[in-house]
């Protein structure tokens, strides 16, 4: 691939995300959002190391080997994942913010969904790559993309437990959970095509992976920005509250 | 090609689903008109099916086989009920969202404490189903749950005692 357009794919979102926490602090959604305020800086800081690394490898005779960033980049890719586990809980968590109670109950309930959804992906990545003999993934990146994987099913479940509880999401919330859906789902997909040998050689899952990042960091920003001031202006003033109190006095007993 | 055929069916399949689900949160306004009246609800008959007292009346003067039969008839009945109260208290979970937002303190407090307490009644429906379901399966052994009723009143007296001042609330 042409090696500016590889930069430019790079580096945009990651410096993109200097806006995205600059937005957060004034708005406040860093103290509301602190884990994923936290992931923030960490994939910029991420991003600073590789980057630099990279660059020293190609520009400064070779000091730094290949094999010292591939040792590298998988613990920058597990404090990714982890992260990501994080920002989850804080998203299914929002909602009770204010009760510690409901919080650990709710930590339960989302520490069990995981510990399901994590030993189901296993299961069905396990099965799936049980008859393919030709892996260029290793045992690290492997684990990782299931755990992407396994993000996917939890935000599937966090959209389904506001609904089941009715419960409006936040504007920055759904852009959270939309952006990691984005970046888990492709991370795990390009995973996938990489690791083909019929296709290995292509540079398209590494455009398209790329690509992901930046939409999620634009949707990050979008939300966090446009719709976040759209809905603090348009709530409405207690709608009908009268009537619904008045409604209570349908039911017995009160 | 197999396994990238199938991951990337199950990608394009969450990506629809994420974006639904922006569709259906920003741009579809339907939600916010949804359900608002709330179901009457007989918290006596409920309590009176999920009664242990007056399961053990049953149990003691009916034959087993009849017992499980009658007790899967109540099941089925408080199951109607738990799912009245947790309809209900989607309900009061809209009212308390509503309040929490609000400019005076006082009511985004009361609205803050609805949508807790809401959220709590909605988890209790929820394990009480489970609950009730496995009653239904052994009617005998699992006993229906007896706190659901006291809870729902909690909640609904909290959104009722809720500031009704008109120009407190903004409308």
């Amino acid at each position: 691939m042409n090696f500016i357009i590889f930069q430019f794919l790079w580096a945009t979102p990651h410096v993109l995300l200097i806006p995205l926490a600059v937005i957060m602090i004034y708005r406040g959604l860093h103290r509301e959002f602190p884990i994923f305020f936290s992931y923030v800086l960490f994939e910029f800081l991420l991003f600073c190391i590789l980057f630099a690394m990279a660059h020293a490898f190609r520009l400064h005779f070779r000091l730094i080997s290949p094999e010292i960033y591939a040792k590298i980049d998988p613990f920058g890719r597990a404090g990714t994942v982890a992260l990501h586990f994080g920002i989850l809980q804080e998203l299914f968590e929002s909602p009770v913010a204010g009760s510690p109670p409901l919080r650990q109950a709710m930590a339960r309930i989302l520490n069990w969904a995981t510990l399901i959804i994590v030993v189901l992906a296993v299961i069905f990545f396990g099965v799936l790559n049980y008859n393919t003999l030709d892996h260029r993934l290793n045992p690290p990146y492997r684990t990782i993309e299931t755990l992407n994987a396994a993000q996917c099913g939890l935000i599937v479940l966090i959209f389904l437990w506001y609904r089941f509880l009715r419960l409006r999401m936040l504007p920055f919330v759904v852009g959270i959970a939309v952006g990691m859906g984005l970046v888990a789902s492709m991370e795990s997909l390009m995973a996938y095509w990489l690791d083909s040998p019929a296709v290995r050689l292509s540079s398209i899952p590494g455009v398209l992976q790329m690509a992901s990042f930046q939409i999620a960091v634009l949707v990050w920003i979008y939300f966090a920005l446009v719709r976040e001031s759209k809905s603090a202006s348009g709530i409405p003033p207690l709608p009908d509250l009268r009537q619904w109190a008045a409604d209570l006095g349908k039911v017995p007993h009160l | 090609m197999i396994p990238i055929a199938i991951t990337g069916l199950l990608t394009l399949i969450f990506l629809l689903f994420l974006g639904s689900q922006v569709w259906r949160r920003h741009f579809d306004r339907g939600e916010a008109t949804a359900s608002r009246e709330l179901t009457p609800v007989d918290l006596d008959a409920f309590e009176n099916l999920t009664d242990l007292e007056e399961e053990q009346y049953l149990r003691a003067n009916l034959s087993p086989g009849l017992f499980r039969g009658v007790q899967r008839s109540r099941i089925r009945a408080a199951k109607m009920y738990v799912l009245a109260l947790s309809e209900n208290a989607g309900t009061l979970m809209v009212a308390g969202q509503s309040a929490r937002f609000h400019s005076d303190p006082e009511i985004a407090q009361a609205g803050m404490e609805i949508v807790h307490r809401a959220i709590r009644l909605k988890l209790w429906c929820l394990l009480s189903l489970l609950r009730l379901n496995a009653a239904m399966v052994f009617p005998a052994i699992v006993f229906p749950p007896t706190r659901i009723a006291s809870q729902y009143l909690l909640v609904t007296c909290m959104v009722a005692n809720l500031p009704r001042n008109s120009s407190a609330l903004g409308v």
